[in-house]
């Protein structure tokens, strides 16, 4: 069945649009992170403009957040103070992250710097986290009682001016952190259309030392408000939120999501990682191929413009 | 607000027109469809005065089987067909051309191993669409010049201006990259339609649209040739444009882009709030 996506300007399988979604959906019942960074460079393979892509699927993320928000604002689990601080750099970054979006579509640049950007953080995190599983995995069988390593290390964020106390994450660190941390995400949630939660929560975890408890909460707090400044910045400005191609993707998180956390519980967390990180690594080499091997063709169109 | 600017120029449109309606008949095109009246020759305005005004003889009467293509929700590309009729001897050439505009042309090179655009041409005056159809080779009926009317696509793209200054040879290079992308879309057929004639005097054609296709009036001549001269032709426009949800979205999205941005996190934030509520039941 096919439905026409007024904004993508072209017709689309629904069930590859809900399967995407339900994928991402699966993702983030089982790791806890948005899927967002697997269903954009997704929904570029299966055809859709990179720009409408990225913008769409920054809606997608507000729904998303908002659903997972609800289950830890409920239980407490979210440090408002860290949040608000966070979403300041966040608002920021994403203001920032969008107009740089907008000028590099008008260079004609949108598209590699995506792929380019998509490259660099997938293979990163998926190198990261294989490794640790492995090492995880390799210990635990040697050991099993071993106990974890130091968390984090006070280096840099005791000596930085303007501190705040953080009651909820029992943090008394300089604010300028948060809203670096906050700004950065901002950027990458405007460019590439993902909340960020991948790269958000180890850094709230290991360059802020925040509790775990409250890290996924607090991160979903600052994704949800983040999603929604890019997806009414993308609209204002570049009109590319496609909200049929959104509302699929949505519906099929909506399903996947709970199935995604029913599978993770029964699935030991090293072999999840492990899973994900191949997962994560897979879609970074199909990107860098596409980077290095010669298209097919070397000629694309820019946007058509109807002259008065 | 320009949606209520457009309101008042509509409302000012109807008043103007009033006056007009009740001085004497209104001319209104003929109604079209497949059961409906066939279509009297138009001729259009813009078709330069090369061709012959046919207005009084119907040598040729053509219709569409649609008269419009609508862009709706399951809109998947379309085929629309032309028929009509003419006066025998003559052959027939039909030309399709999309709404003129300005299309920018990049071109991959490969930098450090990345390929990435590196060039950039602008064209302007480039038809969003173009399609040619005949009832026999083209080159054999072309080749007798139909007095310049009739071009082929690389005849009319060889008229296309480039924007800037570039050397010529690499300015082929980037108009043959134009037509290699568009031919991919499907929005310059690349084989020339067969005009199927019956009965000597009637003739039909399949007009295919893609799925992605620029919305605007799209013109659709149709000419009727003698010994290599045009002796009639029709010029009738085609409006293709998204309608209904489609048609709704996309003109919110152009025109309201701050309204339409709020709309959609309203929408994501209900539904991920109902439908995480509703899973987590199940």
């Amino acid at each position: 069945m096919e439905v026409y996506l007024p904004i993508a300007e072209q017709s689309m399988n629904v069930f590859v649009l809900l399967g995407l979604g339900g994928a991402a959906g699966l993702l983030a019942g089982m790791f806890g992170v948005g899927g967002g960074f697997l269903a954009t460079p997704l929904l570029i393979f299966v055809g859709i403009p990179p720009a409408v892509a990225v913008a769409s699927q920054a809606n997608q993320v507000v729904a998303n957040s908002i659903s997972s928000l609800q289950v830890h604002w409920r239980r407490g689990n979210v440090d408002l103070r860290m949040g608000l601080v966070l979403l300041l750099g966040g608002m920021i970054g994403s203001s920032a992250g969008v107009s740089l979006f907008t000028y590099l579509k008008a260079i004609g640049q949108i598209d590699f710097v995506i792929a380019v950007l998509y490259v660099v953080m997938l293979s990163t995190i998926g190198i990261l986290m294989l490794v640790e599983s492995a090492r995880t995995y390799i210990r635990r069988r040697r050991n099993p009682e071993a106990p974890r390593g130091k968390l984090h290390t006070h280096y840099l964020v005791h000596r930085l001016p303007l501190k705040l106390r953080f009651y909820k994450s029992k943090l008394y660190i300089s604010a300028l952190l948060p809203i670096g941390i906050g700004f950065v995400i901002g950027i990458l949630s405007a460019i590439l259309g993902v909340g960020g939660g991948f790269v958000l929560v180890p850094a709230m975890i290991y360059i802020l030392g925040m509790p775990t408890a409250v890290v996924i909460g607090t991160s979903n707090f600052q994704i949800l408000f983040v999603a929604a400044n890019v997806t009414f910045l993308q609209a204002a400005t570049n009109g590319t939120v496609d909200v049929v191609l959104a509302i699929l993707l949505i519906l099929g998180g909506v399903v996947g999501a709970p199935i995604g956390s029913r599978l993770a519980a029964k699935l030991p967390g090293v072999v999840l990682r492990g899973l994900m990180s191949v997962l994560i690594l897979a879609v970074a080499v199909e990107l860098l191929t596409e980077l290095l091997r010669t298209p097919s063709s070397f000629y694309s169109l820019g946007t058509r413009e109807v002259l008065p | 607000m320009r949606r209520l600017g457009g309101f008042a120029a509509l409302a000012m449109a109807v008043l103007l027109a009033l006056p007009l309606a009740a001085q004497g008949p209104r001319i209104e095109p003929p109604a079209s469809g497949i059961f409906g009246p066939m279509a009297g020759p138009r001729v259009d305005p813009t078709v330069p005065p090369s061709v012959p005004n046919q207005v009084e003889t119907p040598d040729l009467i053509v219709d569409l089987s649609r008269a419009r293509v609508s862009i709706t929700s399951a809109f998947q590309g379309e085929s629309i067909l032309l028929f009509g009729m003419f006066d025998p001897p003559g052959e027939i050439v039909v030309v399709v051309v999309g709404p003129p505009a300005r299309e920018t042309v990049l071109r991959k090179q490969r930098v450090l191993g990345l390929w990435l655009n590196t060039g950039r041409q602008a064209f302007d005056d480039v038809p969003a669409y173009y399609f040619i159809a005949a009832s026999q080779p083209l080159q054999r009926l072309l080749a007798r010049s139909a007095g310049g009317e009739i071009l082929s696509l690389e005849d009319r793209l060889s008229s296309v201006r480039s924007v800037g200054q570039r050397e010529h040879d690499d300015l082929i290079r980037f108009r043959l990259g134009l037509v290699e992308v568009k031919r991919r879309e499907g929005l310059y057929p690349a084989d020339i339609g067969q005009v199927a004639i019956q009965a000597n005097r009637l003739f039909r054609v399949e007009l295919p649209f893609p799925s992605r296709l620029p919305e605007g009036t799209y013109e659709v001549r149709t000419y009727l040739l003698r010994e290599g001269k045009i002796v009639a032709a029709v010029s009738r426009p085609l409006p293709v444009g998204k309608v209904g949800f489609s048609a709704q979205l996309a003109g919110w999205a152009d025109n309201e882009g701050p309204l339409y941005g709020l709309g959609a996190i309203v929408m994501a934030l209900l539904a991920g709030w109902i439908g995480g509520a509703v899973m987590r039941r199940i």
